[in-house]
């Protein structure tokens, strides 16, 4: 079984309880605009190239077979668009300036990359966490992955935009101890236009998810002039309320420490001119969503959310 | 009794008053790679020493006698009426020699060696072991000199007698410096207008009088012991150990409390005052000799204390199955809330278990504790020449190099390399040993070490200097330097030579010679600088640390001599030297260029690792512990992004799994990396400002350029 990764992140602290080592999986159904693991949309392995680390040698250039690689005022420049993703450039960048993303590995070898972390997982409550990308666009190995660990006694996590079949998740659900699942944005419409679907069955999956007894997080990216206004938290914070078995529900706040990715891999960045959520916003946002839920815990409608 | 209010207004008068004295010595002494300490300057009219050989420096019994009890009766006192304590040390004796080794005891037949593989000996150095002061609370000033007495009428040899006369003598003279700190105190208290300080300082010149020749009864008493005992012995060389402080403390404290002398607020304000004094290495919790843990209150209160004089500090928690919980707790959370490097971590399992591995038991083995920069001690019971004996392993590797290029008979290889560099280590290892041989036979006419002494057991009972014979254990270091220079550059060699044939031994020996200059240098280096390297977790690199860690401990554990009580303990660490090792070192085949610092410690080379530093950290510097009760510290820069509150938990996670997996101490530096940037450039604008440089913390203003760079960088690459 082959599963296609970019990178397997040591001590991850936000991808579930304690340390963690998240696997990010290859490949995405959705393009949102906010994305801050662009190098996981492509399923396919890419190129990325820091022009930082460059250092002129100019060996890039004589190997690159489609010109990609050229040199712009005496210095090496790439254009994505002639690359054909051969990798001759690789074999000759020492800099490592030039980067390939995406690589395959079986979930053996994911067990053996993770496993040199088992003890700092037990002495915090830590484990793995399974993300992307989307890694139910690789049902298989997710199962296979998580079913290694979940053996071993790790916990273990899956972190799902929840857009894909119910019936794929009722695979892998016996071998995750917990759920990390994204609530983008209420409105269908809105939906559609900054991740490319429809949000109809990501909540009907929520509500699956509920009720199939395995805990679960919802986390929302709260991203500015998108979804960062009062009427959408407030109804992402009444559905999230309606819900009887969530554990947490975690507002994430934008930010641009992404940028750079897309620089380095020649994407265009459709948050390029976005700042960070705000500290303050980020917390009035919070006030909302501890008002609506408390609101509706009063009304007898739903159980304690953290 | 006083209210808080007034114990903080004097916490914090005296710290600005540290503060104030260290800009002082940066303005008159310019910068120093090393410990703050609580030394102030001297007068301007200073003590000077007094030779007794032609070299002008002064030697053996008589030598540091006359000038101990000399400096002695001229050092300055120093009262505060804020401070629960009189006395602060001024002088670096051992340092105001001409010479510090007796040119009667030359060491000639070493030099060459020496020099070649760039060998700090410690031949002439001193301390790095500890004093029982347990021993000196239970005896006093008059109890040392009456067991003097009782011994010289045992041990009657001349030369024992004079043994015997320079210890009552130094005992002396440190008893008539007390005695002109209480004359001064009474001139003070007449002067003083203020009714709480006159009361403090009634207080305190009580405290001196019952103390001068008395076993100290009080909590106030015991704390002023020990300064005077640790001020006098810093003052004589430099010596900075500690011990067990908790449980030293704890029965004066709990008499006190029972008997009303005393409230929980009063015995922190002494024990802040008693960390602003000098940065002592203390160990905090752990085991008894019988494994049960010691925290007591005063352990929290000596944490609480640190807290409100938040300086330089050298606390270590020893972490063990056993421990207290809450007292692990309340130390993360002064580490995460002040970000001073303090305190820092010791892993017990490992230690102990190391230590009987040179067949000792567990009980003798639990003592063994930490009171030093890198160093676990025997409280009064062992000489060790601890953190002062450094091979510089790559400097052997450069030499072994250069000899397998020069040599032409054979192919270059990394099999080749690794048959030439295992003799050269063992040379250099035997140099170092002998080194310390050569200092055992002589120390005594160089310099006797008088004053540790007095808490050691068994120089006074047998009339033998510790270094002599005198002490009860022999358990001598030797730490190897640049471990993940000589690591990654044997992976490199092997993995872009010999596997990849990326380039070649000509090629890779043409950059080392010319530094890896221009843009074709520039490159090699980089190819080699990218190999896998030591600390990323089962790479080349870690497995070559991991074959050089073990040839290393075992030749010098092949040093120890049980009939002459000699073990030789391994250990990896550099202390200060990570500078000055590097400039004796030209370029190296992992992509360091020539004269840059070697790596620190038992760490990997900075930007080992892309994510999860902390964790790679942690495992690669577990993995490649000698094991025989000695340190191979993780020097950890903590990002204070992940320095929170809330992830205390998870940081002592860390901490716990780094001694399971058997790691023996942590040092930790939380610092802001543009906070760090701005001080490099700026240090005055930030006085206070203290980082673990290594198992020292130091201020960062009072490090040179070329070291407040060194630690920038760390940080930076953190």
């Amino acid at each position: 079984m082959i599963g296609r990764i970019t990178t397997i992140q040591r001590m991850s602290l936000h991808d579930g309880p304690g340390i963690r080592s998240t696997v990010f999986l290859k490949g995405c159904n959705m393009h949102c605009g906010w994305c801050h693991n662009p190098e996981t949309l492509s399923m396919n392995p890419e190129l990325e190239w820091i022009q930082q680390k460059c250092i002129g040698c100019n060996s890039c250039t004589e190997v690159c077979p489609t010109g990609a690689f050229s040199l712009k005022d005496g210095k090496p420049d790439f254009q994505k668009n002639l690359c054909t993703s051969c990798f001759d450039c690789l074999q000759v960048c020492y800099a490592e300036a030039i980067n390939k993303i995406g690589r395959e590995v079986t979930p053996e070898d994911v067990f053996t990359e993770v496993e040199q972390d088992f003890p700092f997982f037990s002495n915090s409550g830590g484990g793995v966490t399974i993300s992307g990308g989307e890694p139910m666009l690789q049902p298989e190995f997710t199962k296979q992955t998580l079913a290694l660990f979940k053996k071993a006694g790790i916990h273990t996590a899956l972190d799902t935009n929840l857009s894909i079949s119910w019936k794929q998740y009722e695979k892998v659900l016996p071998f995750t101890d917990l759920v990390l699942a994204d609530l983008k944005m209420m409105d269908n419409a809105l939906h559609q236009k900054w991740t490319g679907r429809h949000n109809t069955t990501i909540l009907e999956n929520i509500y699956k998810l509920d009720a199939s007894g395995v805990p679960y997080f919802i986390r929302t990216p709260v991203v500015p002039d998108i979804n960062d206004n009062e009427a959408e938290i407030s109804a992402m914070a009444a559905f999230v309320a309606s819900l009887k078995n969530v554990k947490n529900y975690e507002l994430l706040p934008f930010h641009t420490l992404a940028s750079c990715k897309y620089t380095n891999l020649k994407l265009k960045n459709p948050m390029g001119q976005t700042q960070d959520l705000s500290k303050e916003r980020l917390e009035r946002f919070q006030e909302i969503v501890k008002y609506t839920i408390n609101h509706r815990e009063k009304g007898g409608q739903t159980e304690d959310t953290e | 009794m006083e209210n808080s209010f007034s114990y903080q207004s004097r916490i914090d008068h005296l710290r600005s008053r540290k503060f104030a004295q260290t800009r002082e010595k940066i303005e008159v002494e310019g910068l120093l790679d090393e410990d703050d300490y609580g030394r102030v300057l001297p007068p301007a009219n200073a003590w000077k020493s007094i030779p007794n050989h032609p070299d002008g420096s002064f030697y053996g019994l008589e030598g540091w006698t006359q000038n101990f009890c000399s400096l002695m009766d001229s050092h300055p006192v120093y009262v505060d009426p804020n401070d629960a304590f009189a006395g602060r040390w001024v002088y670096f004796m051992s340092r105001m020699r001409a010479n510090k080794w007796n040119p009667n005891y030359p060491f000639d037949h070493l030099k060459e060696n020496i020099e070649k593989y760039d060998i700090i000996a410690g031949i002439g150095d001193d301390a790095h072991f500890a004093p029982d002061y347990k021993l000196g609370l239970s005896l006093g000033w008059q109890g040392i000199l009456d067991k003097i007495e009782h011994y010289r009428k045992i041990n009657t040899s001349p030369e024992q007698i004079k043994f015997y006369d320079a210890h009552e003598q130094v005992v002396k003279s440190i008893q008539g410096w007390i005695e002109r700190h209480i004359d001064l105190t009474e001139q003070r208290i007449q002067e003083e207008t203020d009714p709480k300080l006159k009361a403090n300082l009634e207080e305190m010149a009580e405290t001196n009088r019952n103390i001068v020749s008395q076993a100290p009864q009080t909590l106030r008493e015991a704390i002023q012991w020990i300064i005077w005992y640790h001020l006098a012995s810093r003052t004589y060389n430099r010596d900075g150990a500690g011990g067990q402080i908790d449980e030293m403390l704890r029965p004066f404290y709990e008499k006190d409390l029972a008997e009303g002398r005393i409230d929980r607020e009063k015995a922190v304000y002494m024990l802040a005052c008693f960390m602003l004094n000098d940065t002592i290495y203390w160990q905090l919790g752990g085991p008894n000799k019988d494994g049960i843990d010691q925290t007591s209150e005063i352990s929290f209160l000596i944490l609480d204390a640190a807290d409100k004089a938040n300086c330089s500090i050298n606390l270590t928690i020893r972490v063990h199955d056993g421990m207290n919980q809450e007292l692990y707790d309340k130390s993360l959370y002064y580490l995460i809330k002040n970000k001073n490097a303090w305190p820092r971590y010791s892993g017990d399992k490992a230690l102990v278990e190391g230590f009987m591995k040179n067949g000792f038991d567990a009980q003798l083995a639990r003592q063994r504790i930490a009171v030093g920069c890198n160093w676990m001690s025997l409280p009064g019971l062992e000489y060790t020449m601890n953190d002062l004996v450094k091979v510089n392993m790559a400097k052997v590797f450069e030499v072994a190099y250069q000899e397998m290029m020069q040599d032409k008979s054979d192919k270059p290889s990394t099999e080749r390399l690794w048959t030439i560099y295992t003799p050269h280590l063992a040379k250099a290892v035997r140099t170092a040993a002998d080194g310390i041989r050569h200092q055992l036979k002589y120390q005594k006419y160089n310099e006797p070490e008088l004053i540790l002494n007095l808490l050691s057991h068994g120089p006074l009972e047998r009339g033998l200097d510790v270094s002599d014979g005198g002490a009860e254990y022999y358990n001598l270091a030797i730490d190897g330097a640049g471990l993940a220079i000589v690591a990654d550059s044997f992976a490199a060699l092997q993995l872009r030579i010999e596997e990849e044939k990326k380039t070649s031994w000509e090629e890779v020996t043409y950059h080392l010679e010319s530094d890896f200059e221009g843009i074709e240098g520039e490159k090699i280096r980089l190819l080699l600088k990218n190999s896998p390297r030591y600390g990323q977790g089962n790479s080349l690199g870690d497995q070559w640390a991991k074959k050089i860690g073990e040839e290393f401990t075992q030749l010098v554990r092949q040093e120890s001599n049980p009939e002459l009580r000699h073990t030789f303990i391994p250990g990896f660490f550099s202390w200060a030297n990570t500078i000055g090792f590097g400039q004796h070192v030209g370029a190296t085949p992992n992509g360091r260029k020539s004269k840059t610092p070697i790596s620190h410690g038992a760490n990997p080379c900075p930007g080992f690792s892309k994510d999860g530093a902390s964790l790679a950290l942690a495992c690669a510097v577990a993995q490649i512990q000698p094991g025989f009760g000695n340190t191979a510290p993780m020097q950890w820069e903590l990002d204070p992004t992940l320095a929170t509150q809330d992830q205390a938990q998870l940081i002592g996670s860390i901490i716990k799994t780094h001694f399971e997996l058997g790691g023996t101490l942590i040092n930790v530096n939380i610092m802001d990396k543009d906070q760090i940037l701005d001080a490099h450039k700026d240090p005055a604008k930030y006085p206070e400002l203290v980082v673990r440089v290594t198992g020292f913390t130091a201020y960062f203003s009072m490090l040179t350029p070329e070291f407040r760079q060194l630690v920038v960088e760390r940080i930076l690459e953190s």
